[in-house]
């Protein structure tokens, strides 16, 4: 596991595009304290390495496959109505560069 | 020291379906921006993705056609990164599992010799929205979002620029012929990302691998390769290293150019997405799509060609899809497949050509082309039957029989009778000709020829006329 | 007595008897929440309730939830009308479209009368961190406790008698904890038997859309009107939606109950231990087979730290959305991140912004294996025990909480066998999407407490009607804060 320090994560707050104050981020540090220890409680379950990872609750398979049928889509206006930013029908951002 | 290139492959290719990916919005192409948009392709809080049958059916089947194992459980995971054209700040692919492992697609190399490239996955994921560019801000336009998109990824297998190319071509006339796809690198629907390394011959270890995008067509792929690979040979013969980095391709200079140097890979965080409980497919829905899939590019060449077309023919009706649909259907009972194909290529594409139009819009009925077709070995002349061709596009609903009427064309006899009479009257009336192809002016007898076409206003076939004439030349 | 205080099925009955209106019944219940000062609400959406309600003038004697005014939890989309998810990311967004249990209730013609507080984007359990500040517990008029979270907005307004139902969402515990702590029953059945389509994601493969009601039956009203396949939502189960009203009226004979006695040890309140251990007698006397079983210490203790690694990670995926672009306030930047990042460092509390970093760092490649997945595997194996239980019993009975509602600002020692047992049990029922409903048990010094039980996957009947059971042994359902006659 990644070293946790505060460069650490202050880098791995501006990637997921935030920033945090600097009491925010030891407090964040002493949570992390927290909870690597609270993850030492899994480490001390025996056998672990037998199950497979879940992600759903229980056995829940499907067969359902959506027609290729398409529906009304919204209008212009609609799509646009809660951006705060539009310029001629479309998003408008800063200038993407890359 | 000589170099090995190696060079590896992703292609994006966009469905056309009715429907995007995970939401039933609308998939077409050139409309108004943000007119093609439900709330799931906008990441509206709450909305949830609902896997589009079409779209999986078509993975089948090019899974199927690159003989992959096709995997039986659907499943899809989160990729996630931050962009200003990723609605949700993940994109929904498969990661994990993907559709289709493990199979291969068989290229011609640049010395004409089968090879076969290794194909290690093909999944299914949204595309993003499109970004508009202008001098101090960009523009976004979300019926891209959620279009769906197959991504096929290649083994670095590929040793040459036209391997690639050669590569690229067989997938998109696989996409193209399943009907999964447009396919065309102009506008975006199939998309390369090339990768390139180079390495002494002989060694089984990896040089540093250089990314080239903005390919936007096979010819490009090939120019491109072959460039790049010169310069990362010279680079290493002048003993430098290579740098890891993406470059473009330069149209004009013919060159790659440095877009960006890579640093450490950006790590997307992937898990399984949990608002798609797998997808459980059975193992007749994998065999109806694969039973159902239209007729592949390699199957239908080997088809025209044992019908009479040769290789260069048939390749070039089958360049374009709509062109070889309409070839099928006036293909009839396949009796006349090869007037058929040169009335298509030559006449049907001249018209199209001259008048600026493309096959679909093409007023005359593949059915007609049949009958003209058949017509032409009936009887008539080649020039007549491009007359009834012109009458019949010209006259809505015109059929041959109608041609023939209006413009008075009639057969030419190949009756022996007929031809002897008229023959006989011609050399008759000609002595000195007669005298002159004795003494060995060939050209009399073309003179001769033309004389029994002139009496007989054309009614008489000139093969059946040449070869009567020389017989009963012989007898004088 | 008010006809709003009783339960659906009879005010149902006054209402086809045309003894009380849904517009009488709609401006008693926004006439209690616009007295309410426990800051249940987001919005109160006063005219809109009014204008529906006075269109209902025709009773429709087969639909129990006509004219029936309820609240939803400001986490639902509800089309043209703002939903925030108590979060500054949000506000001023105007959803496009309703979701799937909105709608339903639409249909059946009950009526929203308004938008529920929550801890922001659902995350967390105190009912204090939303943008609108501390949701508080009705029981305690000095606003010193909390009603707990996330679901408190409703919780609260159930708890204070506003209206007879109100929609929750449940993550790890967010309908069933405070429902312990406001006296309400909390239901969040099976995963996928309610269509999450609409509900703003916290952690998707633990989310599930709950409920509040004040009486047994009302819980099974509910699920029957809000359960089935949604095609939006593709998880959302295809097994046919039992009558669940019908079904729980039926007493179950010699139900078999397993009770945890690792967690009813490590609760140190003894008046809820007690109270507990006295329920099981009058179950027992109610022809139940009690089975006092040890779940594993190790694995209990673990379900907090294995909750909160998937729930960040799922959840600083699913927040990805929300960067000002398409919704939510804008602001300029030069740079397309700038404007992503001033969004978010804006918009999101940092107890959120620690939850995503949290979340973010568990998938990361190099501590996925340590973090991510050892928590999913670990969520297999307790789920493999639950299951277990399962097999040989009917239910899981336990208490909900350790405790009455706590005081706002007391700290609670996050690695103490209490904290890590007794007040994170509950999130059994999201591991394993299992059906589990909080029952009203009884008071301490006027603060309510009470029992969840849990059953087998879409065996919501059975746990109904056990929970019908129940209400009448304690004999407390149907009591709020304040009621008359109390």
């Amino acid at each position: 596991m990644k070293e946790i320090n505060l460069d650490v994560l202050k880098d791995a707050a501006h990637r997921l595009l935030f920033d945090m104050s600097d009491e925010e981020y030891e407090t964040l540090l002493s949570e992390f304290a927290v909870l690597t220890k609270q993850m030492e409680t899994i480490g001390k379950i025996e056998g672990l390495e037998d199950y497979e990872p879940m992600t759903f609750p229980f056995e829940c398979e499907t067969t359902y496959l959506r027609e290729d049928e398409p529906t009304t889509p919204l209008s212009r206006e609609e799509a646009l109505a809660n951006a705060g930013s539009t310029l001629d029908g479309e998003i408008k951002l800063p200038k993407v560069v890359g | 020291m000589n170099f090995e290139a190696v060079i590896g492959l992703e292609i994006h290719v966009e469905m056309k379906t009715k429907s995007k990916m995970f939401s039933s919005s609308p998939n077409g192409f050139s409309r108004e921006p943000n007119t093609q948009v439900t709330p799931f392709d906008m990441a509206y809080p709450g909305t949830m993705p609902v896997v589009n049958k079409a779209a999986v059916i078509n993975a089948i089947r090019v899974a199927n056609a690159l003989h992959m194992t096709i995997d039986r459980l659907i499943r899809f995971d989160r990729k996630n990164y931050f962009y200003s054209d990723l609605p949700k700040g993940f994109q929904i692919t498969q990661q994990f599992h993907p559709i289709g492992r493990e199979g291969y697609l068989d290229i011609l190399d640049r010395d004409g010799k089968v090879k076969r490239i290794g194909i290690e996955r093909i999944h299914m994921e949204e595309d993003t929205c499109k970004q508009l560019h202008f001098a101090s801000y960009s523009l976004l336009d979300y019926n891209r979002a959620g279009v769906p998109l197959i991504e096929i990824v290649s083994h670095p297998e590929m040793r040459s620029g036209t391997e690639a190319m050669h590569y690229v071509e067989a997938i998109r006339n696989i996409v193209v012929y399943t009907l999964t796809s447009d396919g065309k690198m102009e506008e975006g629907s199939l998309r390369c990302d090339v990768n390139v390394s180079l390495r002494p011959f002989g060694s089984d270890k990896f040089g540093t691998k250089v990314e080239i995008k903005n390919l936007n067509s096979t010819k490009n792929i090939e120019s491109a390769l072959d460039y790049e690979i010169a310069r990362q040979s010279a680079i290493l013969l002048s003993g430098g290293q290579v740098q890891q980095e993406t470059r473009r391709y330069d149209e004009a200079s013919g060159k790659t150019v440095l877009m960006r140097v890579k640093t450490d890979a950006v790590d997307y965080k992937y898990f399984p997405e949990p608002n798609i409980t797998p997808i459980r497919i059975s193992e007749e829905f994998v065999r109806d799509a694969i039973d159902t899939c239209p007729e592949l590019y390699d199957s239908k060449k080997e088809r025209y060609v044992s019908l009479g077309l040769s290789p260069v023919d048939a390749a070039i009706i089958l360049d374009n899809l709509a062109m070889s649909q309409y070839f099928d259907k006036a293909l009839g009972d396949g009796k006349y497949a090869k007037t058929v194909s040169n009335l298509l290529i030559v006449e049907v594409n001249g018209y199209l050509n001259k008048n600026g139009l493309t096959i679909e819009q093409f007023p005359l009925q593949p059915e007609i082309l049949y009958l003209l077709a058949k017509e032409q070995e009936g009887g008539f002349t080649h020039k007549q039957v491009v007359d009834m061709f012109h009458y019949c596009v010209e006259n809505e609903g015109a059929k041959p029989e109608d041609a023939i009427n209006a413009l008075h064309i009639a057969k030419q006899s190949s009756d022996d009778s007929l031809v002897l009479s008229f023959v006989t009257a011609v050399l008759d009336a000609n002595p000195q000709s007669i005298a002159d192809f004795k003494a060995g002016k060939d050209r009399a007898q073309g003179f001769l020829v033309g004389q029994v076409m002139k009496m007989a206003k054309g009614k008489v076939n000139p093969g059946a006329v040449a070869k009567v004439m020389a017989e009963e030349l012989k007898k004088r | 007595m008010n006809y709003l205080d009783l339960s659906i099925r009879d005010i149902h009955q006054a209402l086809v008897e045309k003894k009380v209106t849904p517009l009488e019944l709609t401006k008693e219940a926004l006439k209690r929440a616009k007295e309410n000062k426990d800051n249940c609400f987001e919005m109160i959406l006063e005219e809109e309730a009014l204008a529906f309600a006075s269109t209902l003038t025709e009773p429709e004697a087969d639909n129990l939830l006509w004219g029936i005014p309820y609240l939803a939890k400001d986490n639902f989309s509800t089309k043209g009308l703002p939903t925030t998810a108590s979060s500054n990311i949000l506000v001023g967004y105007k959803p496009l479209y309703d979701a799937t249990v909105i709608a339903k209730l639409k249909e059946k013609k009950a009526v929203l009368i308004g938008k529920t507080t929550l801890d922001e984007l659902a995350m967390g359990g105190t009912g204090t961190t939303g943008h609108l500040g501390i949701t508080y517990n009705p029981y305690d008029p000095k606003h010193e406790r909390m009603i707990g979270g996330s679901s408190c907005g409703s919780a609260a307004a159930m708890a204070a008698g506003i209206v007879p139902f109100a929609l929750g969402s449940d993550t790890g515990d967010s309908v069933r904890k405070p429902a312990s702590y406001g006296g309400v029953i909390g239901v969040k059945p099976t995963w996928g038997r309610i269509s999450r389509y609409g509900l703003f994601p916290f952690a998707p493969s633990l989310d599930h859309v709950g409920y509040f009601t004040r009486y047994a039956e009302d819980a099974a009203v509910l699920l029957e009107a809000l359960s089935g396949r949604d095609v939006m939502d593709s998880t959302s189960s295809v097994k046919d939606v039992d009558a669940y009203v019908a079904e729980s009226e039926k007493e179950l004979v010699s139900p078999r109950i397993a009770v945890l006695d690792d967690i009813v040890e490590s609760i140190r309140d003894n008046a809820i231990r007690d109270a507990f251990l006295d329920s099981l007698k009058k179950l027992e006397e109610a022809g139940a087979m009690i089975n006092h079983i040890r779940f594993g210490h190790d694995l209990l203790e673990s379900i907090y730290a294995t909750y909160i690694v998937i729930s960040c990670a799922e959840a600083t995926s699913n927040d990805a959305n929300l960067d000002g672009i398409k919704f939510g306030p804008y602001y300029e930047g030069k740079t397309y991140q700038e404007v992503m990042s001033q969004a978010r460092t804006k918009g999101f509390s940092e107890l959120i912004k620690r939850r995503f970093v949290i979340g973010s760092f568990a998938l990361m490649r190099e501590n996925q294996d340590v973090l991510f997945l050892r928590a999913q595997k670990n969520r297999a194996k307790i789920v493999e025990r639950t299951n277990q239980i399962l097999a040989d019993n009917d239910f899981i009975f336990v208490p909900a909480a350790p405790t009455v509602a706590p005081k706002l600002g007391a700290t609670s020692d996050k690695l103490s066998d209490e904290y890590l047992i007794a007040d994170n049990h509950l999130a059994l029922g999201n591991f394993a999407g299992l059906p589990s409903i909080t029952m009203p048990l009884g008071y301490e010094n006027g603060l309510p407490f009470g029992v969840n039980f849990m059953g087998r996957a879409f065996e919501e009947s059975k746990l109904l009607s056990i929970c019908r059971t129940f209400e009448k042994i304690t004999g407390i359902c149907g009591d709020y804060y304040g009621k008359e006659g109390k």
